[in-house]
């Protein structure tokens, strides 16, 4: 009997400690598990072997840039951005583009409506030439702008073609050499709106803002604001395609905006000159790290 | 039977308090148990397996079926379980993740919002609805209406202003169309290395009609309205936000050929709308719009399907 009580404490007791012991160690390491289950993904990057495809890159990009809905002139033209990329997300560069103009749809409807062939200072309707000469073109735009990638992933084509692509936006100062050919012949007013003699009542300004010269050439500094997506064909390759836009003062017609019957600075407005993109960007150099 | 002892009966019964009460009086292992169970891992009290390391394959230099399945000392040393090895292939392997919207025999309700994106005369605004079926993950068919609102943009005034020209130009009321839509290009994008979104590209084609009607340039003549056949073709982009939602971008060229006012109406000619509009200017009109709206999908859930 009494074997049997010492041998039922002995078991109770050692049960008692495996029960203090046991479900301890367990205890300790119960939560340790389940919290490193719990916090695994959350502590992992998104993606992994990621290729760092512009990260200490540095992109040339030979590039074809066109006016988006232009008013008056379409600027299509060719050009090169250059840009580093310090990290995966940001990137500072330098775009510069040449451009040729082209008339727009409703510039030849106006010339064809048909406007005036010879200059009639009579009539307040503006001659082919008048019209013609007052428009500016932009020879030369472009900007500086930091950049950022907040988005890159993989795209599947026609379940075919696995290609990489990236967005980014850019911000920045832009630029633009604008130009107009009005001949002295054309725009020959030497003081537009300004009464050339105000002691004598016979004399007036002309109020005729057609023989004003445009005021709408030289550089033009302004803002720059642009995104677009890199598809990458290889590790270093990549096609670029943009909309940018290009903020700055510009009085396109060269005409007289604001009614006051003579072309004068404050014709010049802020205005937006979109563009749209394609490029065919080459990063150096051309090879490429992975994330872990 | 005997009576127990009751002395050796009130030492079991003590010993077996204190071991109550110091199970008892030990909160966290109390709660222990229940989170072992929730994790389902190492029931049978066998250590949870070690295979997130090697799903994770770092440092790994090149992917050799045949050296991973030969380099048995390296497996016993990461193996710890007792569970049988089995031999796979590559083939066995699904290396493409499933894709996380499924839109087979759902319904894509989607309001949106557009505008004109190449005219510098006369800029449209519209309101509509799109309802689309799909009949697969990647084609669909459906039918959509918008409502058009009109802004004359700059040009306008100034070519009146400048050029003394009275511009002739038309406004649009509405538009209806039957679509199908073609999705070729799908993936996957991560927001600031953070979180992964899913998208794809899908492209439209249909037909339907536009209404149109003249804004006169002299305002004492009536204007008049044009029924207008209208294919239209488009590419857009479609975000997965959730199961039951996503955001939509995308351009839709209507293509149609427009009558305009024409050119000479005078008191004694055209005066009349009919007049008008049998001696209309007819031109072919691409009229390109963005288009922003937010899908809402019916049913909200699906059941995913495995794809091999």
């Amino acid at each position: 009997m009494k074997k049997t009580t010492f041998t039922l404490a002995g078991t109770v007791l050692v049960s008692a400690a495996l029960g203090l012991l046991g479900p301890t160690a367990s205890a300790d390491d119960a939560p340790a598990i389940s919290s490193q289950k719990r916090n695994y993904l959350e502590e992992q990057p998104a993606v992994r072997h990621r290729l760092l495809l512009v990260a200490k890159r540095l992109e040339m990009t030979a590039l074809f840039e066109s006016t988006i809905n232009a008013d008056f002139r379409h600027f299509i033209g060719g050009g090169l951005k250059l840009e580093y990329h310090l990290s995966d997300m940001f990137s500072i560069g330098v775009i510069g583009v040449g451009s040729t103009a082209l008339d727009t749809k409703l510039t030849k409807r106006i010339i064809e409506s048909p406007l005036e062939p010879n200059v009639d200072n009579q009539t307040r309707e503006p001659s082919v030439e008048e019209f013609r000469q007052r428009l500016n073109s932009m020879p030369l735009h472009g900007a500086a702008y930091a950049s950022l990638t907040p988005w890159y992933g993989k795209l599947a084509a026609f379940g075919q073609a696995y290609v990489n692509f990236d967005f980014y936006f850019q911000a920045g100062v832009s630029f633009a050499s604008l130009k107009s050919d009005c001949n002295p012949s054309i725009c020959n007013d030497p003081m537009p709106g300004v009464d050339p003699a105000p002691a004598d009542p016979m004399v007036n300004a002309d109020d005729n803002p057609n023989n004003d010269p445009p005021l709408n050439s030289g550089f033009r500094p302004g803002l720059y604001l642009g995104g677009g997506i890199h598809v990458f064909v290889n590790d270093f390759i990549a096609i670029d395609l943009a909309v940018r836009d290009y903020a700055f003062s510009d009085n396109p017609s060269g005409a007289d905006f604001n009614a006051d019957l003579a072309v004068k600075d404050d014709d010049s407005r802020f205005l937006h000159h979109l563009f749209a993109g394609v490029g065919v960007s080459v990063m150096l150099p051309f090879k490429v790290k992975r994330t872990r | 039977m005997r009576r127990p002892n009751l002395r050796s009966s009130t030492v079991a019964a003590t010993v077996a308090a204190i071991a109550f009460c110091s199970l008892a009086a030990i909160p966290g292992d109390a709660q222990a148990q229940p989170d072992d169970e929730i994790e389902m891992e190492g029931e049978d009290g066998a250590p949870p397996p070690v295979d997130e390391g090697e799903i994770e394959m770092e440092g790994e230099e090149e992917k050799n079926l045949e050296a991973d399945l030969g380099a048995e000392s390296d497996t016993v040393k990461i193996d710890t379980t007792s569970r049988e090895l089995k031999p796979v292939s590559w083939q066995d392997i699904v290396v493409v993740m499933r894709k996380p919207f499924l839109k087979i025999r759902r319904t894509d309700l989607m309001p949106f919002l557009s505008t004109t994106m190449n005219d510098n005369m006369i800029r449209h605004y519209s309101a509509g609805g799109q309802f689309n079926y799909f009949l697969t993950d990647v084609l669909a068919v459906g039918v959509e209406g918008q409502y058009y609102t009109k802004q004359f943009r700059e040009p306008f005034d100034l070519v009146g202003r400048q050029a003394r020209r009275l511009p002739t130009i038309n406004k649009y009321n509405f538009s209806a169309a039957l679509n199908f839509h073609y999705v070729p290009v799908y993936g996957k994008f991560a927001i600031l290395d953070k979180k992964l979104v899913a998208w794809e590209t899908y492209f439209t084609a249909g037909v339907g009609v536009t209404q149109s009607e003249v804004v006169p340039r002299d305002p004492r003549f009536p204007g008049f309205t044009n029924l207008l056949i209208t294919p239209n073709i488009g590419a857009s982009m479609r975000f997965f936000l959730f199961q039951w939602l996503t955001v939509n971008v995308g351009i839709r060229d209507y293509i149609f050929v427009d009558k305009f006012e024409p050119l000479l109406r005078d008191q004694m000619n055209n005066t009349t709308a009919e007049a008008a509009k049998a001696n209309a200017d007819s031109t072919l009109i691409n009229n390109l719009m963005f288009q922003i709206g937010v899908s809402f999908w019916i049913p909200p859930t699906f059941e995913y399907t495995t794809f091999r």
